[in-house]
């Protein structure tokens, strides 16, 4: 259910990464910059990966990103998903943050599926009898069956991102933060996948995701940013920032097509 | 004044001052409950993984600084002749834990910087990876003392009561010395790999300037002092007694609690100023 009450906003929000000399130059580098990160000085070689980003993001609201790869979406979600800090500018969350920028990283692919999901659930922010509550529910969700019990060394991509999204929608996010992870699912799961999604979402959670599937985003959004370059270019509903994209990429043409 | 409005957009996000603190999960002075718990799984896990499909599993835990052990044994006393009264006593007690803390330095030091991708992903307290490490070895540790106990019981010595208080309080000393140095080796291994290697040789160096396969009444009274000042020392050299001697570890015990306290410290300043910038360094 949309309310008024602001779930996720970021204030001005930038991000300057350092670039890293390599080789031979790494000794030097260090030798640089660690006494300087230790006294909090400036390092030399940087660049902006985000640059004065502000949105807000109300309870239940689902909100997608969008821009070209090395646009910022990624970093976005990593500075939104408390993985990373921001160099400038605030973020404010209310409410517990599921996070989910990438399928299986925190698995083992020596352990089985069963472990992982309950290590995951830990992980990702759930005391140790929850997890061990909503495993069952986990597994049942993830549809793998007695893969469950196998090493994750076993396991296609898809049954990956199986587990990898039973375990995300588990945790009782209020905010689910994702990153383009339902790709790899088949068409069926994906669609499962929405549905819960959907359902998270009238209970109130609020779901932020980064994706290139324009029409996924368009049919789960309730309202889109484009980034380009780690700005924001544009903010509104869903249709007329994918149109505005797509005349960015293909030119006036697209638009032409319907001439 | 729409140049002005440009060079304060330009010059704006460099000068921002750093606001978010509301949430920021990765620093935790104090632990929360579902920290120990994932300090528990992640402990349990690599418990299980260090020797997951091999056939003598934990066994290889034993037979490692045993194997050591036996060599020493044989090259000290009886090639070199070294004349210590009950050396295999006096070798393996020490060696054991020596072992721990050195497979704890030497794996807890990458433990940032070969989880790269955990912690680019997924927020959660990173000082429970070197600790896990450190966990895990200390585990198994603990697992080699029924052994020292029966190579003890050969010689006719038996643990008492003292060993009740002496094995904590030894163990959380080097727990503590152990994660003080490894917060320090491992957040400046994230940006300076070459870390891994200086601390490998480091160790190495380190066995022979710590009385492990020597007591330290063996060395000269003009070296003792020098020899003292390495922490380990006393350390090493308490757990001796206590293994030994069921001799509760007393005031020559100094040098180590001073050392770990400053361990404890300098590890958590290090963490702390460094810890912010791993997700971008990896």
């Amino acid at each position: 259910m949309l309310s008024n009450e602001v779930a996720l906003s970021g204030e001005a929000l930038s991000k300057r990464y350092m670039l890293r000399a390599g080789g031979a130059q790494q000794l030097k580098a260090a030798v640089r910059t660690l006494p300087a990160m230790l006294l909090k000085r400036e390092a030399h070689h940087s660049f902006w990966a985000l640059q004065d980003i502000s949105f807000t993001v109300r309870r239940g609201e689902s909100f997608g990103i969008a821009g070209p790869n090395g646009s910022g979406k990624s970093t976005l979600l990593r500075v939104l998903g408390a993985v990373t800090k921001p160099t400038s500018g605030t973020l404010t969350t209310n409410g517990r943050v599921s996070t989910l920028l990438d399928l299986g990283a925190g698995f083992h692919p020596q352990i089985t599926g069963r472990e992982n999901a309950l290590l995951n659930a830990v992980l990702l922010g759930l005391s140790l009898r929850e997890a061990r509550e909503v495993l069952p529910q986990i597994i049942e969700f993830s549809e793998l069956g007695e893969f469950i019990d196998q090493p994750m060394r076993m396991y296609s991509s898809g049954m990956y991102v199986r587990l990898g999204f039973a375990v995300a929608v588990h945790v009782q996010p209020e905010i689910l933060v994702l990153d383009e992870v339902l790709a790899v699912g088949d068409a069926e799961f994906q669609s499962k996948c929405f549905g819960h999604m959907q359902r998270l979402r009238e209970s109130g959670v609020t779901v932020v995701f980064a994706s290139h599937d324009l029409p996924s985003l368009q049919r789960y959004t309730d309202r889109m940013m484009l980034l380009e370059h780690g700005r924001t270019v544009l903010e509104g509903r869903p249709a007329e920032v994918i149109h505005s994209y797509l005349t960015r990429v293909f030119g006036p043409t697209a638009k032409a097509g319907a001439r | 004044m729409k140049l002005l409005r440009l060079l304060i957009e330009e010059e704006a996000p460099a000068t921002l001052p750093y606001t978010t603190e509301a949430r920021w999960p990765a620093i935790t002075i104090l632990p929360t409950r579902r920290t120990w718990e994932l300090l528990y799984l992640l402990t349990l896990r690599d418990l299980k993984l260090r020797y997951q499909d091999t056939v003598f599993g934990l066994l290889w835990s034993l037979m490692k600084p045993l194997a050591l052990g036996a060599v020493l044994y044989v090259a000290l006393s009886q090639f070199v002749r070294l004349d210590v009264e009950d050396y295999q006593l006096v070798l393996l007690s020490a060696l054991f834990p020596w072992v721990w803390f050195q497979t704890s330095a030497l794996l807890a030091t990458s433990s940032f910087a070969g989880n790269g991708a955990l912690l680019k992903k997924v927020p959660f307290p990173r000082f429970v990876l070197p600790f896990s490490t450190i966990l895990n070895s200390g585990f198994h540790f603990l697992l080699s003392i029924p052994v020292l106990i029966i190579v003890l019981a050969i010689d006719g010595r038996h643990p008492n009561a003292t060993w009740i208080v002496g094995v904590p309080l030894l163990a959380t000393v080097q727990l503590a010395l152990l994660m003080g140095l490894i917060l320090i080796t491992a957040s400046i291994d994230v940006y300076f790999r070459d870390l891994e290697h200086l601390v490998e040789v480091f160790l190495s160096l380190l066995f022979y300037v710590t009385p492990i396969f020597y007591p330290l009444s063996l060395v000269p009274e003009k070296w003792q002092p020098v020899l003292k000042l390495n922490p380990l020392t006393s350390l090493i050299e308490a757990w001796r007694d206590l293994f030994m001697n069921n001799q509760l570890p007393g005031l020559d015990l100094w040098p180590a609690l001073l050392f770990t306290a400053g361990a404890l410290v300098a590890g958590a300043l290090t963490f702390r100023r460094l810890e912010p910038g791993f997700a971008d360094a990896l």
